[in-house]
Protein backbone atom coordinates (compact mmCIF):
# COMPACT_ATOMS: atom_id res chain seq x y z
CA UNK A 1 0.00 0.00 0.00
CA UNK A 2 2.77 2.39 0.99
CA UNK A 3 4.63 1.65 -2.19
CA UNK A 4 1.52 2.35 -4.23
CA UNK A 5 1.04 5.63 -2.45
CA UNK A 6 4.63 6.61 -3.10
CA UNK A 7 4.22 5.62 -6.70
CA UNK A 8 1.05 7.64 -7.03
CA UNK A 9 2.60 10.68 -5.45
CA UNK A 10 5.66 10.44 -7.61
CA UNK A 11 3.62 10.12 -10.72
CA UNK A 12 1.55 13.14 -9.82
CA UNK A 13 4.70 15.13 -9.12
CA UNK A 14 6.29 13.92 -12.31
CA UNK A 15 3.16 14.68 -14.23
CA UNK A 16 3.17 18.28 -13.00
CA UNK A 17 6.88 18.49 -13.70
CA UNK A 18 6.35 17.26 -17.20
CA UNK A 19 3.59 19.76 -17.82
CA UNK A 20 5.72 22.57 -16.38
CA UNK A 21 8.56 21.56 -18.67
CA UNK A 22 6.26 21.55 -21.62
CA UNK A 23 4.93 24.99 -20.82
CA UNK A 24 8.46 26.31 -20.62
CA UNK A 25 9.44 25.09 -24.04
CA UNK A 26 8.88 26.96 -27.25
CA UNK A 27 6.03 26.14 -29.55
CA UNK A 28 8.09 24.09 -31.98
CA UNK A 29 9.47 21.84 -29.29
CA UNK A 30 6.05 21.51 -27.75
CA UNK A 31 4.67 20.35 -31.08
CA UNK A 32 7.51 17.87 -31.36
CA UNK A 33 6.88 16.46 -27.88
CA UNK A 34 3.22 16.10 -28.57
CA UNK A 35 3.88 14.14 -31.72
CA UNK A 36 6.00 11.54 -29.91
CA UNK A 37 3.58 10.90 -27.05
CA UNK A 38 0.47 9.44 -28.49
CA UNK A 39 -1.34 8.18 -25.42
CA UNK A 40 -1.58 8.49 -21.70
CA UNK A 41 0.56 5.90 -19.93
CA UNK A 42 -0.86 4.15 -16.89
CA UNK A 43 2.22 3.17 -14.93
CA UNK A 44 0.34 1.52 -12.10
CA UNK A 45 -1.41 -0.80 -14.49
CA UNK A 46 1.86 -1.46 -16.27
CA UNK A 47 3.65 -2.33 -13.06
CA UNK A 48 0.95 -4.83 -12.18
CA UNK A 49 1.37 -6.54 -15.52
CA UNK A 50 5.13 -6.48 -15.16
CA UNK A 51 5.08 -8.08 -11.72
CA UNK A 52 2.55 -10.70 -12.74
CA UNK A 53 3.77 -11.63 -16.20
CA UNK A 54 7.30 -10.34 -16.90
CA UNK A 55 9.37 -10.13 -13.75
CA UNK A 56 9.72 -13.84 -12.99
CA UNK A 57 11.60 -14.51 -16.22
CA UNK A 58 13.08 -11.19 -17.34
CA UNK A 59 14.15 -10.14 -13.86
CA UNK A 60 12.97 -7.60 -11.33
CA UNK A 61 14.55 -4.76 -13.30
CA UNK A 62 13.97 -6.27 -16.74
CA UNK A 63 17.72 -6.87 -16.78
CA UNK A 64 17.35 -10.30 -18.35
CA UNK A 65 17.97 -13.63 -16.67
CA UNK A 66 18.78 -17.17 -17.73
CA UNK A 67 17.64 -17.56 -21.34
CA UNK A 68 15.22 -14.62 -21.08
CA UNK A 69 16.55 -11.46 -22.72
CA UNK A 70 17.19 -8.05 -21.23
CA UNK A 71 14.33 -5.65 -21.93
CA UNK A 72 15.33 -2.51 -20.10
CA UNK A 73 17.63 -1.47 -22.94
CA UNK A 74 14.94 -1.79 -25.61
CA UNK A 75 12.73 0.98 -26.91
CA UNK A 76 9.00 1.05 -26.17
CA UNK A 77 8.39 0.69 -29.89
CA UNK A 78 10.49 -2.47 -30.09
CA UNK A 79 8.75 -4.05 -27.11
CA UNK A 80 5.30 -3.14 -28.37
CA UNK A 81 6.05 -4.58 -31.80
CA UNK A 82 7.22 -7.89 -30.34
CA UNK A 83 4.27 -8.14 -27.97
CA UNK A 84 1.84 -7.64 -30.82
CA UNK A 85 3.57 -10.36 -32.81
CA UNK A 86 3.36 -12.72 -29.84
CA UNK A 87 -0.26 -11.75 -29.27
CA UNK A 88 -1.02 -12.82 -32.84
CA UNK A 89 0.29 -16.27 -31.98
CA UNK A 90 3.36 -16.08 -34.21
CA UNK A 91 6.50 -17.74 -32.88
CA UNK A 92 9.66 -15.64 -33.09
CA UNK A 93 12.05 -17.33 -30.68
CA UNK A 94 12.65 -20.33 -28.43
CA UNK A 95 10.50 -19.00 -25.60
CA UNK A 96 7.60 -18.02 -27.86
CA UNK A 97 5.14 -20.36 -26.20
CA UNK A 98 5.63 -18.60 -22.89
CA UNK A 99 5.39 -15.17 -24.49
CA UNK A 100 2.30 -16.02 -26.51
CA UNK A 101 0.50 -17.28 -23.40
CA UNK A 102 1.09 -13.95 -21.67
CA UNK A 103 0.70 -11.61 -24.66
CA UNK A 104 -2.61 -12.97 -25.83
CA UNK A 105 -4.22 -11.54 -22.69
CA UNK A 106 -3.00 -8.01 -23.39
CA UNK A 107 -5.08 -5.22 -24.88
CA UNK A 108 -3.59 -2.50 -27.07
CA UNK A 109 -3.62 -0.24 -24.03
CA UNK A 110 -1.86 -2.87 -21.91
CA UNK A 111 0.85 -3.22 -24.54
CA UNK A 112 1.31 0.52 -24.76
CA UNK A 113 1.59 0.79 -20.98
CA UNK A 114 3.92 -2.13 -20.37
CA UNK A 115 6.18 -1.22 -23.29
CA UNK A 116 6.84 2.25 -21.89
CA UNK A 117 7.16 0.95 -18.34
CA UNK A 118 9.71 -1.76 -19.13
CA UNK A 119 11.79 0.53 -21.32
CA UNK A 120 11.93 3.41 -18.88
CA UNK A 121 11.24 2.38 -15.29
CA UNK A 122 14.67 0.87 -14.67
CA UNK A 123 16.91 3.49 -16.25
CA UNK B 1 -4.98 5.76 -11.39
CA UNK B 2 -1.94 7.89 -12.06
CA UNK B 3 -0.93 9.16 -15.45
CA UNK B 4 2.10 10.78 -16.94
CA UNK B 5 2.49 12.12 -20.42
CA UNK B 6 6.22 12.40 -20.87
CA UNK B 7 9.03 9.87 -21.19
CA UNK B 8 11.36 12.22 -19.34
CA UNK B 9 8.92 12.29 -16.46
CA UNK B 10 8.87 8.51 -16.44
CA UNK B 11 12.61 8.41 -16.10
CA UNK B 12 12.49 10.89 -13.26
CA UNK B 13 9.89 8.81 -11.49
CA UNK B 14 11.87 5.65 -11.98
CA UNK B 15 14.99 7.26 -10.60
CA UNK B 16 13.16 8.52 -7.55
CA UNK B 17 11.61 5.12 -7.01
CA UNK B 18 15.00 3.49 -7.29
CA UNK B 19 16.29 5.83 -4.63
CA UNK B 20 13.38 4.99 -2.39
CA UNK B 21 14.04 1.30 -2.84
CA UNK B 22 17.68 1.67 -1.93
CA UNK B 23 16.88 3.57 1.21
CA UNK B 24 14.31 1.07 2.35
CA UNK B 25 16.19 -2.17 1.85
CA UNK B 26 19.25 -2.40 4.03
CA UNK B 27 20.08 -5.76 5.55
CA UNK B 28 17.71 -6.29 8.42
CA UNK B 29 16.48 -9.02 10.66
CA UNK B 30 13.04 -10.43 10.09
CA UNK B 31 10.76 -12.11 12.54
CA UNK B 32 8.36 -14.17 10.45
CA UNK B 33 5.81 -16.60 11.74
CA UNK B 34 7.36 -19.45 9.86
CA UNK B 35 11.05 -18.92 10.06
CA UNK B 36 14.11 -18.44 12.08
CA UNK B 37 14.89 -14.74 12.08
CA UNK B 38 17.00 -14.07 9.01
CA UNK B 39 19.36 -11.36 7.92
CA UNK B 40 20.54 -10.92 4.39
CA UNK B 41 23.65 -9.47 2.84
CA UNK B 42 24.54 -8.90 -0.77
CA UNK B 43 27.79 -10.76 -1.38
CA UNK B 44 28.13 -9.91 -5.07
CA UNK B 45 25.81 -8.22 -7.53
CA UNK B 46 25.81 -7.21 -11.15
CA UNK B 47 26.89 -10.70 -12.16
CA UNK B 48 26.05 -12.44 -15.42
CA UNK B 49 23.66 -15.24 -14.52
CA UNK B 50 25.53 -16.66 -11.51
CA UNK B 51 24.93 -20.40 -11.63
CA UNK B 52 26.77 -22.06 -8.75
CA UNK B 53 29.11 -21.52 -5.84
CA UNK B 54 31.55 -23.62 -3.79
CA UNK B 55 33.34 -22.77 -0.55
CA UNK B 56 36.51 -23.45 1.37
CA UNK B 57 36.53 -23.40 5.15
CA UNK B 58 37.95 -19.86 5.26
CA UNK B 59 35.10 -18.48 3.14
CA UNK B 60 36.89 -18.49 -0.21
CA UNK B 61 34.12 -18.83 -2.78
CA UNK B 62 34.30 -20.12 -6.32
CA UNK B 63 31.42 -18.99 -8.51
CA UNK B 64 30.40 -19.47 -12.09
CA UNK B 65 28.62 -17.08 -14.44
CA UNK B 66 26.88 -18.91 -17.24
CA UNK B 67 28.14 -16.91 -20.20
CA UNK B 68 31.24 -15.36 -18.63
CA UNK B 69 33.25 -17.89 -16.68
CA UNK B 70 34.74 -19.04 -13.40
CA UNK B 71 35.89 -16.65 -10.68
CA UNK B 72 36.95 -16.79 -7.07
CA UNK B 73 36.03 -14.40 -4.27
CA UNK B 74 38.62 -14.33 -1.51
CA UNK B 75 37.75 -13.76 2.15
CA UNK B 76 38.86 -10.12 1.90
CA UNK B 77 36.36 -9.55 -0.90
CA UNK B 78 38.84 -9.57 -3.76
CA UNK B 79 37.48 -11.24 -6.88
CA UNK B 80 39.82 -12.92 -9.36
CA UNK B 81 38.47 -13.93 -12.77
CA UNK B 82 40.01 -17.32 -13.46
CA UNK B 83 38.73 -19.04 -16.59
CA UNK B 84 36.57 -17.42 -19.21
CA UNK B 85 33.89 -18.84 -21.45
CA UNK B 86 35.07 -18.53 -25.07
CA UNK B 87 36.73 -15.21 -25.65
CA UNK B 88 35.23 -13.42 -22.67
CA UNK B 89 37.65 -10.68 -21.69
CA UNK B 90 39.12 -10.10 -18.27
CA UNK B 91 39.91 -13.68 -17.28
CA UNK B 92 43.37 -15.03 -16.50
CA UNK B 93 42.84 -17.68 -19.15
CA UNK B 94 40.03 -18.87 -21.38
CA UNK B 95 38.50 -22.02 -22.71
CA UNK B 96 38.11 -21.16 -26.38
CA UNK B 97 35.84 -24.17 -26.82
CA UNK B 98 33.42 -23.12 -24.10
CA UNK B 99 30.25 -21.29 -25.07
CA UNK B 100 26.78 -20.47 -23.82
CA UNK B 101 23.50 -20.91 -25.61
CA UNK B 102 20.03 -20.84 -24.10
CA UNK B 103 20.15 -22.78 -20.84
CA UNK B 104 23.67 -24.04 -21.53
CA UNK B 105 27.00 -22.54 -20.53
CA UNK B 106 29.21 -22.69 -17.46
CA UNK B 107 27.25 -24.32 -14.65
CA UNK B 108 28.27 -26.35 -11.59
CA UNK B 109 31.48 -25.99 -9.60
CA UNK B 110 33.09 -27.84 -6.71
CA UNK B 111 36.28 -27.90 -4.66
CA UNK B 112 38.05 -31.23 -4.29
CA UNK B 113 37.63 -32.58 -0.73
CA UNK B 114 41.44 -32.74 -0.62
CA UNK B 115 41.89 -29.30 -2.09
CA UNK B 116 44.34 -28.25 0.60
CA UNK B 117 46.79 -30.83 -0.69
CA UNK B 118 45.96 -31.12 -4.41
CA UNK B 119 44.53 -27.66 -5.32
CA UNK B 120 41.95 -29.32 -7.58
CA UNK B 121 38.60 -27.87 -8.59
CA UNK B 122 35.84 -29.11 -10.93
CA UNK B 123 33.68 -27.13 -13.35
CA UNK B 124 30.90 -28.25 -15.69
CA UNK B 125 30.43 -26.38 -18.95
CA UNK B 126 29.18 -26.63 -22.48
CA UNK B 127 31.93 -27.11 -25.07
CA UNK B 128 32.19 -27.16 -28.86
CA UNK B 129 35.35 -29.23 -28.86
CA UNK B 130 33.32 -32.21 -30.09
CA UNK B 131 30.76 -32.24 -32.85
CA UNK B 132 27.97 -32.62 -31.92
CA UNK B 133 28.87 -30.44 -28.99
CA UNK B 134 28.80 -31.79 -25.45
CA UNK B 135 28.76 -30.77 -21.83
CA UNK B 136 32.02 -31.48 -20.06
CA UNK B 137 33.20 -31.82 -16.49
CA UNK B 138 36.62 -30.23 -16.28
CA UNK B 139 39.24 -30.59 -13.57
CA UNK B 140 41.70 -27.79 -12.94
CA UNK B 141 44.52 -26.98 -10.58
CA UNK B 142 44.01 -23.64 -8.85
CA UNK B 143 47.16 -21.62 -8.32
CA UNK B 144 48.48 -21.04 -4.82
CA UNK B 145 47.67 -17.34 -5.04
CA UNK B 146 44.13 -17.97 -6.41
CA UNK B 147 44.78 -15.96 -9.56
CA UNK B 148 44.62 -18.63 -12.22
CA UNK B 149 43.89 -22.22 -13.14
CA UNK B 150 45.97 -24.77 -15.05
CA UNK B 151 46.10 -28.43 -16.01
CA UNK B 152 42.63 -28.60 -17.52
CA UNK B 153 41.57 -32.23 -17.78
CA UNK B 154 38.12 -33.09 -19.11
CA UNK B 155 37.19 -36.00 -16.89
CA UNK B 156 33.71 -36.30 -18.46
CA UNK B 157 33.39 -35.21 -22.08
CA UNK B 158 30.28 -36.93 -23.38
CA UNK B 159 27.20 -35.44 -21.73
CA UNK B 160 24.77 -34.68 -24.58
CA UNK B 161 24.03 -31.14 -25.68
CA UNK B 162 20.94 -30.06 -27.64
CA UNK B 163 22.31 -28.79 -30.94
CA UNK B 164 19.20 -27.59 -32.74
CA UNK B 165 15.93 -25.92 -31.88
CA UNK B 166 12.80 -28.03 -31.60
CA UNK B 167 9.09 -27.43 -31.44
CA UNK B 168 8.76 -27.26 -27.68
CA UNK B 169 8.49 -24.71 -24.92
CA UNK B 170 12.01 -23.45 -24.16
CA UNK B 171 12.77 -25.23 -27.44
CA UNK B 172 16.00 -23.47 -28.37
CA UNK B 173 19.40 -25.14 -28.56
CA UNK B 174 21.09 -25.83 -25.26
CA UNK B 175 18.08 -27.04 -23.28
CA UNK B 176 18.24 -29.36 -20.26
CA UNK B 177 21.87 -29.90 -19.33
CA UNK B 178 21.44 -30.68 -15.62
CA UNK B 179 24.62 -29.17 -14.29
CA UNK B 180 25.20 -29.61 -10.56
CA UNK B 181 28.59 -30.92 -9.36
CA UNK B 182 28.88 -32.13 -5.78
CA UNK B 183 30.98 -34.40 -3.56
CA UNK B 184 29.36 -36.55 -0.91
CA UNK B 185 30.88 -37.11 2.51
CA UNK B 186 32.75 -40.15 1.21
CA UNK B 187 34.53 -38.15 -1.47
CA UNK B 188 32.48 -39.51 -4.37
CA UNK B 189 31.93 -37.04 -7.17
CA UNK B 190 28.36 -36.65 -8.46
CA UNK B 191 27.33 -34.93 -11.70
CA UNK B 192 23.71 -34.35 -12.67
CA UNK B 193 22.61 -34.18 -16.31
CA UNK B 194 19.47 -33.52 -18.37
CA UNK B 195 17.45 -34.95 -21.22
CA UNK B 196 18.27 -32.30 -23.90
CA UNK B 197 14.65 -32.49 -25.13
CA UNK B 198 15.52 -35.87 -26.61
CA UNK B 199 12.97 -38.62 -25.94
CA UNK B 200 15.57 -41.34 -26.24
CA UNK B 201 18.04 -40.00 -23.69
CA UNK B 202 16.42 -40.64 -20.28
CA UNK B 203 16.16 -44.42 -20.53
CA UNK B 204 19.22 -44.84 -22.76
CA UNK B 205 21.87 -47.09 -21.19
CA UNK B 206 24.70 -45.27 -22.92
CA UNK B 207 23.77 -41.64 -23.53
CA UNK B 208 24.82 -39.81 -20.40
CA UNK B 209 22.01 -37.27 -20.30
CA UNK B 210 19.21 -37.66 -17.74
CA UNK B 211 21.61 -39.40 -15.37
CA UNK B 212 23.26 -38.86 -12.05
CA UNK B 213 26.85 -39.93 -12.50
CA UNK B 214 28.92 -41.14 -9.57
CA UNK B 215 32.59 -41.10 -10.44
CA UNK B 216 36.06 -40.54 -9.06
CA UNK B 217 38.12 -37.44 -9.69
CA UNK B 218 39.58 -38.93 -12.86
CA UNK B 219 36.10 -39.50 -14.25
CA UNK B 220 36.09 -43.26 -13.70
CA UNK B 221 32.94 -45.03 -12.57
CA UNK B 222 32.54 -45.73 -8.89
CA UNK B 223 33.02 -49.49 -8.53
CA UNK B 224 29.90 -49.78 -6.42
CA UNK B 225 27.55 -48.25 -8.97
CA UNK B 226 24.89 -50.81 -9.84
CA UNK B 227 22.92 -49.70 -12.89
CA UNK B 228 21.13 -52.34 -14.98
CA UNK B 229 23.15 -54.55 -17.29
CA UNK B 230 24.33 -52.74 -20.35
CA UNK B 231 24.39 -49.32 -18.76
CA UNK B 232 27.42 -47.09 -18.69
CA UNK B 233 29.11 -47.92 -15.42
CA UNK B 234 29.27 -44.26 -14.41
CA UNK B 235 25.49 -44.31 -13.97
CA UNK B 236 24.30 -44.00 -10.39
CA UNK B 237 20.69 -43.29 -11.36
CA UNK B 238 18.92 -42.71 -14.69
CA UNK B 239 15.54 -41.76 -16.11
CA UNK B 240 15.70 -38.17 -14.88
CA UNK B 241 14.40 -35.09 -16.67
CA UNK B 242 16.76 -32.25 -15.79
CA UNK B 243 18.43 -32.48 -12.42
CA UNK B 244 19.84 -29.20 -11.15
CA UNK B 245 19.72 -30.01 -7.46
CA UNK B 246 21.56 -32.67 -5.48
CA UNK B 247 22.46 -32.77 -1.81
CA UNK B 248 23.39 -35.44 0.69
CA UNK B 249 21.42 -36.11 3.84
CA UNK B 250 23.60 -35.23 6.83
CA UNK B 251 22.52 -38.32 8.79
CA UNK B 252 21.92 -41.02 6.21
CA UNK B 253 24.33 -39.81 3.55
CA UNK B 254 21.70 -40.47 0.90
CA UNK B 255 21.96 -38.54 -2.34
CA UNK B 256 18.74 -36.58 -2.82
CA UNK B 257 17.81 -34.77 -6.01
CA UNK B 258 15.60 -31.77 -6.65
CA UNK B 259 14.35 -31.67 -10.20
CA UNK B 260 12.34 -29.55 -12.60
CA UNK B 261 9.06 -30.99 -13.68
CA UNK B 262 7.64 -30.39 -17.16
CA UNK B 263 4.39 -28.40 -16.98
CA UNK B 264 3.74 -30.26 -13.73
CA UNK B 265 5.34 -32.11 -10.81
CA UNK B 266 8.68 -30.79 -9.64
CA UNK B 267 10.18 -33.60 -7.60
CA UNK B 268 12.49 -34.40 -4.73
CA UNK B 269 13.75 -37.98 -4.81
CA UNK B 270 15.93 -40.00 -2.48
CA UNK B 271 18.19 -41.80 -4.90
CA UNK B 272 18.75 -45.53 -4.91
CA UNK B 273 21.94 -46.89 -6.43
CA UNK B 274 21.04 -48.07 -9.94
CA UNK B 275 17.55 -46.62 -9.69
CA UNK B 276 15.28 -45.37 -12.43
CA UNK B 277 13.59 -42.01 -11.88
CA UNK B 278 10.88 -43.03 -14.34
CA UNK B 279 11.00 -40.18 -16.86
CA UNK B 280 10.45 -41.49 -20.37
CA UNK B 281 9.14 -38.91 -22.83
CA UNK B 282 9.29 -41.11 -25.93
CA UNK B 283 6.31 -41.01 -28.29
CA UNK B 284 4.17 -44.04 -29.07
CA UNK B 285 4.40 -45.65 -25.69
CA UNK B 286 2.59 -45.48 -22.36
CA UNK B 287 -0.62 -44.83 -24.25
CA UNK B 288 0.75 -41.84 -26.15
CA UNK B 289 0.88 -41.28 -29.89
CA UNK B 290 3.19 -39.02 -31.82
CA UNK B 291 4.55 -35.91 -30.16
CA UNK B 292 6.26 -32.78 -31.51
CA UNK B 293 9.77 -33.62 -32.68
CA UNK B 294 9.57 -37.05 -31.03
CA UNK B 295 9.56 -35.65 -27.49
CA UNK B 296 6.43 -35.80 -25.36
CA UNK B 297 7.93 -33.95 -22.44
CA UNK B 298 5.45 -31.06 -22.56
CA UNK B 299 2.51 -32.96 -24.00
CA UNK B 300 -0.40 -32.83 -24.17
CA UNK B 301 -1.40 -29.32 -25.16
CA UNK B 302 2.14 -28.06 -24.80
CA UNK B 303 1.29 -24.54 -25.91
CA UNK B 304 -1.43 -23.76 -23.41
CA UNK B 305 -2.42 -24.25 -19.82
CA UNK B 306 -4.40 -27.23 -18.60
CA UNK B 307 -5.03 -29.15 -15.40
CA UNK B 308 -1.70 -30.31 -14.04
CA UNK B 309 -3.03 -33.67 -12.92
CA UNK B 310 -4.37 -34.38 -16.39
CA UNK B 311 -0.94 -33.58 -17.74
CA UNK B 312 0.68 -35.87 -15.18
CA UNK B 313 -1.64 -38.70 -16.15
CA UNK B 314 -0.63 -38.34 -19.78
CA UNK B 315 3.12 -37.80 -19.33
CA UNK B 316 4.21 -38.76 -15.86
CA UNK B 317 7.29 -37.31 -14.29
CA UNK B 318 7.70 -40.72 -12.64
CA UNK B 319 5.94 -43.35 -14.75
CA UNK B 320 5.07 -46.15 -12.34
CA UNK B 321 2.81 -47.86 -14.89
CA UNK B 322 5.75 -48.48 -17.18
CA UNK B 323 8.40 -48.71 -14.48
CA UNK B 324 6.80 -50.09 -11.29
CA UNK B 325 10.15 -50.11 -9.51
CA UNK B 326 10.91 -46.49 -10.26
CA UNK B 327 12.25 -44.42 -7.37
CA UNK B 328 9.27 -42.71 -5.74
CA UNK B 329 9.47 -38.95 -5.30
CA UNK B 330 8.96 -37.80 -1.73
CA UNK B 331 7.70 -34.34 -2.82
CA UNK B 332 6.01 -33.19 -5.99
CA UNK B 333 5.40 -29.50 -5.30
CA UNK B 334 1.66 -30.09 -5.06
CA UNK B 335 1.69 -31.11 -8.68
CA UNK B 336 3.11 -27.78 -9.87
CA UNK B 337 6.16 -27.12 -11.98
CA UNK B 338 7.74 -23.88 -10.84
CA UNK B 339 11.40 -24.28 -11.76
CA UNK B 340 12.84 -26.20 -8.83
CA UNK B 341 16.59 -25.89 -9.06
CA UNK B 342 19.27 -26.57 -6.47
CA UNK B 343 19.26 -28.16 -3.03
CA UNK B 344 21.30 -28.05 0.16
CA UNK B 345 21.01 -29.03 3.81
CA UNK B 346 21.03 -26.39 6.51
CA UNK B 347 23.64 -26.94 9.18
CA UNK B 348 24.15 -25.41 12.58
CA UNK B 349 22.33 -24.72 15.81
CA UNK B 350 21.60 -21.19 14.67
CA UNK B 351 19.01 -22.59 12.27
CA UNK B 352 16.97 -23.89 15.21
CA UNK B 353 14.36 -26.42 14.17
CA UNK B 354 15.63 -26.15 10.62
CA UNK B 355 19.08 -27.49 11.49
CA UNK B 356 19.43 -30.53 9.23
CA UNK B 357 16.50 -29.59 6.99
CA UNK B 358 16.79 -29.49 3.22
CA UNK B 359 16.30 -26.27 1.30
CA UNK B 360 15.44 -26.04 -2.38
CA UNK B 361 15.63 -22.98 -4.56
CA UNK B 362 12.69 -22.42 -6.89
CA UNK B 363 13.10 -20.06 -9.84
CA UNK B 364 9.46 -19.48 -10.77
CA UNK B 365 7.78 -19.85 -14.13
CA UNK B 366 4.10 -18.88 -14.08
CA UNK B 367 2.80 -20.57 -17.23
CA UNK B 368 -0.80 -21.50 -17.91
CA UNK B 369 -2.21 -20.49 -14.56
CA UNK B 370 0.60 -21.91 -12.45
CA UNK B 371 1.54 -19.62 -9.55
CA UNK B 372 4.99 -18.17 -10.25
CA UNK B 373 6.35 -19.46 -6.98
CA UNK B 374 9.81 -17.91 -6.68
CA UNK B 375 10.97 -18.96 -3.25
CA UNK B 376 13.19 -21.12 -1.07
CA UNK B 377 11.36 -24.03 0.51
CA UNK B 378 12.49 -25.71 3.71
CA UNK B 379 11.91 -29.46 3.55
CA UNK B 380 11.85 -31.28 6.88
CA UNK B 381 12.13 -35.05 6.88
CA UNK B 382 10.43 -37.61 9.11
CA UNK B 383 12.24 -39.39 11.91
CA UNK B 384 13.36 -42.15 9.57
CA UNK B 385 14.61 -39.62 7.04
CA UNK B 386 12.67 -41.48 4.39
CA UNK B 387 9.92 -39.02 3.60
CA UNK B 388 8.90 -35.39 3.79
CA UNK B 389 7.19 -34.44 7.02
CA UNK B 390 6.77 -30.72 6.56
CA UNK B 391 7.41 -28.03 3.95
CA UNK B 392 7.76 -24.37 4.86
CA UNK B 393 8.32 -21.45 2.57
CA UNK B 394 11.24 -19.47 3.91
CA UNK B 395 10.21 -15.91 4.70
CA UNK B 396 12.90 -13.99 2.93
CA UNK B 397 14.39 -10.73 4.18
CA UNK B 398 14.88 -9.54 0.60
CA UNK B 399 13.02 -9.54 -2.70
CA UNK B 400 12.68 -12.95 -4.28
CA UNK B 401 14.33 -13.89 -7.55
CA UNK B 402 15.18 -16.83 -9.74
CA UNK B 403 16.91 -18.94 -7.09
CA UNK B 404 19.35 -20.93 -9.20
CA UNK B 405 21.67 -22.09 -6.46
CA UNK B 406 21.57 -22.66 -2.72
CA UNK B 407 24.81 -23.58 -0.96
CA UNK B 408 25.74 -23.80 2.72
CA UNK B 409 28.70 -21.64 3.58
CA UNK B 410 31.38 -22.54 6.12
CA UNK B 411 30.14 -19.71 8.34
CA UNK B 412 26.76 -21.33 8.88
CA UNK B 413 24.99 -19.02 6.46
CA UNK B 414 23.03 -20.09 3.41
CA UNK B 415 24.26 -18.56 0.18
CA UNK B 416 21.93 -18.27 -2.77
CA UNK B 417 22.39 -16.96 -6.27
CA UNK B 418 19.65 -15.61 -8.47
CA UNK B 419 19.78 -15.47 -12.25
CA UNK B 420 19.20 -11.73 -12.07
CA UNK B 421 22.82 -11.38 -11.02
CA UNK B 422 23.12 -11.38 -7.25
CA UNK B 423 24.62 -13.73 -4.68
CA UNK B 424 23.04 -13.30 -1.25
CA UNK B 425 24.05 -14.51 2.18
CA UNK B 426 21.19 -15.50 4.47
CA UNK B 427 22.15 -15.67 8.11
CA UNK B 428 19.96 -16.97 10.93
CA UNK B 429 19.57 -14.82 14.02
CA UNK B 430 19.06 -11.14 14.44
Amino acid sequence: MLRNCVLTMLMIICGFAARADNHATDAAAEDSDTSTVEHVVDLEAAEKIFRKSCRACHGNKAQGAASYPKLSDKTPEYIAEKLKIYRSGKKIGPNSILMISHAKKLSDEDIANISVYVATAFD
Amino acid sequence: MSHVTSFSALRMGAALLAGTALLSSPAFAQNGMNTTSLQHEVVLEGLDNPWDMAFLADGTMLFTEKCSGLSVRLPDGTVNALYGVGETEGYASNGSDLFCEGQAGMMGVAFDPDFDSNRRIYVYSTSNMSDPHTNRLMRFTLSEDFTGVADRTDIVDDVPYKMAASNHPFGGPGAHNGGRVRFDANGHLFLTTGDTHNGQVPQSPTMMGSKVLRIDTDGNANAENSPPDGFDARTYTYGHRNVQGIAFHPETGAAITAEHGPWHSDEITILQNGGNAGWDPRPNMAGRGDCPDDYCGYSPNQEDGMNRYERAAFMSMTDFDTYPDAMPPIWNNNGWSQGTSSAAFLEGDAWGDWDGAMVVGIMGIGFGGTPIGQRIDVIQFNDDNTDVEDVTEMTLPMESGRFRSVVMGPDGSLYTSIDEGTIYKLTPGG
